[in-house]
């Protein structure tokens, strides 16, 4: 399949097309539910469930994320007295030559009003978004990001190294690919170093694990116990390079401790970080959207146990235990329990989840879209 | 035939148990190029690690291609690999501050 990439006027190109329609608190979560409501085809709702917040954090987390290629245009829906100023937002996303518009309610009229008013911007900006001029993209044009939830004893042994082996594929075809989860890389600060591709990417990855264990240690919450000895983890090493597998082999790029810090940046493999104060979700959509934030197109999503999350970008779940699987295969997308019954090598199995992300990039609806789940 | 362990990485000394194995089991586990079969020298559950070569005491212990822990005695081939006889140095002495004798 071809990927048909969605031209935007800042260079991006993205797989999806949508209207954006960001709440800058959680005064304002129930009008802008209202006109999700409205026009639900062609649109994405997020925001900042949060309340007064004068912090950064939000401001640029709303800011990457209506910036995101997705993202053809963006209305955002104030109440108008909190710091995550809708104007503010309006403007930084401005900056990037999308159709922008923003209202308060406290200035608008209500909900009556600003329902109105809304309808009529969001009218014109569906159906403009819908004539996006579309271009030829190729897997070099592609960043993907692979997050774990749920795991069990298949996480780490199947479908872990799976999301790696497909992540190797892409970055040998010019793409970037990317993983998080920092706090659970716990004794993987010398192996990372290593594979970083200089002195500075190194020291920075080891600073940042080395944090995240000291952090765990003065708190006594080590993410280490009986039950996974009992499950066959011999050390903690151990159970952090289950999770590190989904790295895959080729060297570090860099840590992205920003939105944004991607621009500019050699493509190839890097690690995520939340920018500090900047959650607008909980659990695992906070990840989903974090890799969005970071400019991901899509994402795997590794679980064991199951889920059904979604998010701003088509999320592709891979499962590898059998029995999860089988009560869960309306909310899977990549069966990858022929590795756990030893009837097929992870080197066959992550080409073709490698196949997969393309055909995901190219328009094939991932099971979380079918179901419509946005995760707000 | 379906493989009953999974070898992560070509260079790990350890394959993973991917069914409940018996005591004199033979088993094979593979990857690529590389094809190890060992007879099992005692029952190993599923998620469990077994043996691929004789492993000195002191030496790493290779898993996912990286060191999971050094073997705290000799551990022969076909015998388990876990926290009675293999030890991470660098978070092994912590292990029991946590409530984990290992």
């Amino acid at each position: 399949m071809k990927i048909l990439g969605f031209q935007r006027p800042d260079g991006q190109l993205g797989i999806r097309n949508k209207v954006s329609i960001i709440f800058t608190t959680d005064c304002s979560r129930f009008v802008a539910q209202k006109l999700k409501l409205l026009f639900p085809q062609s649109t994405q709702i997020f925001g900042y469930p949060g309340g007064c917040a004068f912090q950064d954090g939000p401001v640029n987390k709303l800011t990457a994320l209506g910036n995101h290629s997705s993202s053809a245009a963006a209305l955002i829906i104030g109440l108008g007295c909190e710091g995550t100023d809708a104007y503010k937002i309006a403007d930084a996303i401005a900056v990037t030559g999308r159709p922008v518009e923003a209202i308060k309610i406290n200035e608008a009229g209500g909900d009556i009003m600003t329902v109105e008013k809304g309808s009529h911007i969001l009218v014109e900006m569906i159906q403009n978004a819908s004539m996006s001029e579309r271009v030829e993209m190729t897997p070099a044009d592609l960043v993907v990001g692979s997050e774990c939830g749920g795991s069990d004893s298949t996480s780490g042994l199947a479908s872990n190294p799976l999301t790696g082996a497909a992540g190797d594929h892409l970055i040998d075809a010019g793409g970037t690919y990317m993983h998080e989860e920092v706090s659970e890389l716990m004794g993987c600060a010398d192996v990372l170093a290593e594979r970083a591709v200089n002195d500075r990417v190194a020291a920075d990855i080891r600073s940042a694990i080395e944090e995240a264990e000291a952090r765990c240690f003065e708190g006594g919450r080590f993410s280490w116990g009986y039950g996974n000895i009992q499950g066959g983890l011999t050390s903690i090493e151990e159970k952090s390079y289950g999770c590190l597998a989904k790295s895959g082999t080729k060297p570090l790029q860099g840590l992205l401790r920003t939105y944004g810090a991607l621009k500019g940046q050699p493509n190839g493999y890097y690690i995520s970080m939340s920018e500090p104060n900047s959650g607008t979700f909980s659990g695992d959509p906070e990840g989903i959207n974090q890799f969005a934030a970071h400019g991901c197109h899509l994402a795997m999503f590794t679980t064991g146990c199951g889920s059904t999350t979604g998010g701003l970008i088509p999320v592709l779940k891979v499962i590898a235990n059998p029995t999860r699987m089988q009560l869960i295969r309306d909310n899977a997308d990549f069966d990858a329990t022929p590795i756990i019954r030893g009837e097929r090598s992870l080197d066959e199995m992550g080409a073709e989840l490698y196949q997969e992300i393309l055909n995901t990039a190219a328009g094939k609806l991932t099971k979380s879209e079918i179901h419509g789940h946005y995760e707000v | 035939m379906a493989s009953k362990a999974i070898l992560l990485n070509a260079h790990d000394d350890v394959a993973t148990a991917l069914v409940d194995l018996q005591k004199d089991e033979q088993i094979n586990a593979s990857l690529g190029d590389r094809s190890v079969d060992v007879v099992l020298l005692q029952d190993i559950q599923f998620g469990h690690k077994l043996a691929l070569r004789d492993i000195a005491k002191g030496e790493n212990v290779l898993k996912y291609g990286l060191p999971i822990g050094q073997a705290l005695e000799d551990i022969r081939a076909g015998e388990s690999v876990h926290v009675h006889n293999c030890r991470s140095e660098r978070f092994g002495h912590r292990h029991q501050k946590y409530g984990v004798n290992a």
